[in-house]
């Protein structure tokens, strides 16, 4: 099998077919809300939330196996996304206390996980996912926890934007802050809890954030970001989703198929990146 | 779940009452004492110095700040507020044109499901042409000079349709022909039954365009029709700490003409 077969006919296998899926669901989710956190400057907060999910599947793992991990992540998101949204709010922390707080957080999930001796193994696929071994009824999940998060986002979008760009402006028209602001964190939440899932939590920003980034690199026209970041994420995603398979399934070399997707996604963005530095120079 | 900030409205027939309102930040009033009427129709002056609470009673009437005291009662054509804040703190590389900054105005009419309508585009058209912006309308917001910024976010505010427009500042950093042309939309909006609040430091343009007068200095010093509270007394009360000159025609605050 060449690797152009790795990019078209590869896709017939159920499993690839599936990681597929999977991922495309993700990206429409995360390349919607990847811009809203680029335009609001929310990347540290999705970076806490992802933090903060790890001991909830960590715990999930443990204690509810493959199936517990949906359950415990969902639940650590929700408690951190209330509290990271009323911190926000109230300006009761700095950033540097958030950031000891969820590295603490982070060293939690991964004792847990490595003091329980059944688990072998759990660590690093709680990390990095189980792309290519998805099972049906983890897709759907997956899917379902995304779209979710992507029906909250386009239920509140010209909220969002009207937040984005100007809070006291979409306050005075009678749009309540705190709970727009709760919703798109939900939305961030649902989508790492999902990505967790697919592409493992420590890859889970790379999906989250590239998308939105790089499609500010690309135009300046509000529905083109959004065009642009879902684009450039499903298409990141075949290219990765084919390199993982081409090295680990052709080539026999065990590596995590969620690490090609991510670095996919980073390639992706460098060159967004270097495109528009040699266009318009360093500054512009 | 209903996104409205504001409070319950106690309908009214004027566009605007409050009684023995008292507004805070924290939990020490920054203006209190408040007891003002505004019909539709009808433009009012708030007056004051730097730091006398005209910001705050405007963020009061949005809801943006509470009401610590009194009440609150808005008329049926209040309904729909429109405003033009003092200072916008906004990202100048937000991917947004001016269309869809003003095209924000209308995103309280709009359904949940659509997609703006023909009556939508219309208005904004409308607003925009009314500040002379026309041909910047699909210029980036953020690549506007800041006089323009302004008259855009002021575009926004008439393309919501207002029943009561609360204007702070307005004409800050507006040139002699865009000043004149606000004189003229706010005389056209009076007319079409508007009410209006407007905050400024000139006595002139108050006298202008405005009927009624509110002075504040912490809390409310006089209100009233301009031509009896516009009075050497009251001015040197609020502006207690100034020299105020007064010749045949004009009234001049020193220190606050350039704020
Ligand atoms: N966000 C805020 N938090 C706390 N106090 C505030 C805030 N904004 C204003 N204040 C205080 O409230 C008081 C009234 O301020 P306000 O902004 O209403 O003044 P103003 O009359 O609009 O002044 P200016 O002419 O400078 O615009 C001031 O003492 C100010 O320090
Ligand atoms: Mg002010």
């Amino acid at each position: 099998m060449n690797l152009l077969d790795s990019l078209t006919t590869a896709f017939a296998l159920p499993f690839m077919g599936r990681a597929l899926l999977v991922l495309i669901v993700l990206s429409v989710a995360a390349g919607v809300i990847g811009v809203f956190i680029n335009l609001r400057g929310l990347e540290f907060l999705s970076d806490g939330l992802t933090h903060a999910v790890f001991p909830g599947l960590a715990a999930g793992f443990v204690f509810g196996g493959q199936g517990g991990v949906l359950i415990g992540a969902l639940v650590a998101a929700a408690a951190a996304t209330i509290v990271l949204t009323l911190m926000s709010n109230n300006r009761v922390t700095s950033d540097a206390t958030t950031a000891i707080v969820l590295t603490a957080m982070f060293s939690i999930g991964v004792i847990i996980v490595s003091a329980s001796p059944g688990r072998a193994g759990g660590l690093e696929q709680l990390l990095f996912g189980h792309l290519l071994t998805v099972t049906d009824s983890e897709a759907i999940t997956t899917a379902v926890v995304a779209g979710v998060a992507l029906v909250l986002v386009l239920l509140t979008f010209r909220r969002q934007v009207f937040r984005a760009f100007d809070p006291e402006g979409s306050a005075a028209a009678g749009y309540r802050r705190v709970s727009t602001e709760l919703v798109l964190n939900v939305a961030i939440a649902l989508v790492i809890v999902a990505a967790s899932n697919a592409v493992g939590n420590l890859l889970v920003l790379a999906v989250l954030i590239v998308p939105g980034a790089l499609s500010r690199l690309v135009t300046t026209k509000l529905g083109g970001l959004f065009a642009v970041a879902v684009g450039a994420a499903v298409f990141a995603s075949w290219m990765g989703l084919a390199l993982g398979f081409n090295i680990s399934v052709v080539g026999g070399v065990d590596v995590p198929a969620g690490a090609t997707v991510a670095l996919s996604f980073v390639t992706l963005y460098a060159i967004a990146l270097i495109v528009r530095v040699l266009r318009k120079g360093v500054n512009a | 779940m209903s996104p409205r900030t504001r409070p319950i409205p106690i309908i009214t027939d004027d566009a605007l009452t409050i009684t023995g309102g008292a507004f805070s930040y924290g939990s020490t009033p920054a203006l209190t004492e408040v007891n003002i009427t505004v019909k539709p129709g009808e433009a009012m002056a708030l007056i004051g110095p730097n730091g006398s609470g005209k910001s705050t009673l405007l963020k009061g009437v949005l809801g943006l700040i509470p009401l610590l005291e009194g009440s609150m009662g808005f008329g049926k054509s209040a309904e729909s507020i429109g405003y033009l804040p003092q200072t916008e703190h906004i990202d100048p590389e937000f991917p947004v044109t001016l269309k869809q900054v003003v095209m924000m105005g209308r995103y309280r009419k709009m359904g949940l499901f659509s997609f703006p309508t023909s009556t939508d585009r219309a208005a904004v058209r409308k607003a925009i042409a009314n500040v002379g912006l026309t041909n910047v309308a699909n210029k980036r917001f953020g690549s506007l000079s800041g006089g323009q910024q302004q008259r855009g976010f002021l575009a926004r505010a008439l393309a919501s349709e207002p029943g009561l427009l609360l204007l702070d500042e307005p004409f800050n950093g507006l040139d002699q022909p865009n000043r004149d042309a606000l004189m003229q939309t706010l005389r056209q909006l009076k007319a079409a039954g508007v009410a209006i609040i407007v905050t400024t430091h000139d006595l002139e343009l108050a006298r202008e365009v405005c009927d009624t007068v509110l002075f504040v200095n912490g809390r409310q010093i006089a209100f009233g029709p301009k031509d009896d509270v516009l009075t050497l007394a009251n001015l040197q009360e609020v502006f207690h700490e100034f020299q105020v000159e007064i010749d045949e025609h004009t009234v001049v605050v020193p220190g606050h003409e350039g704020h």
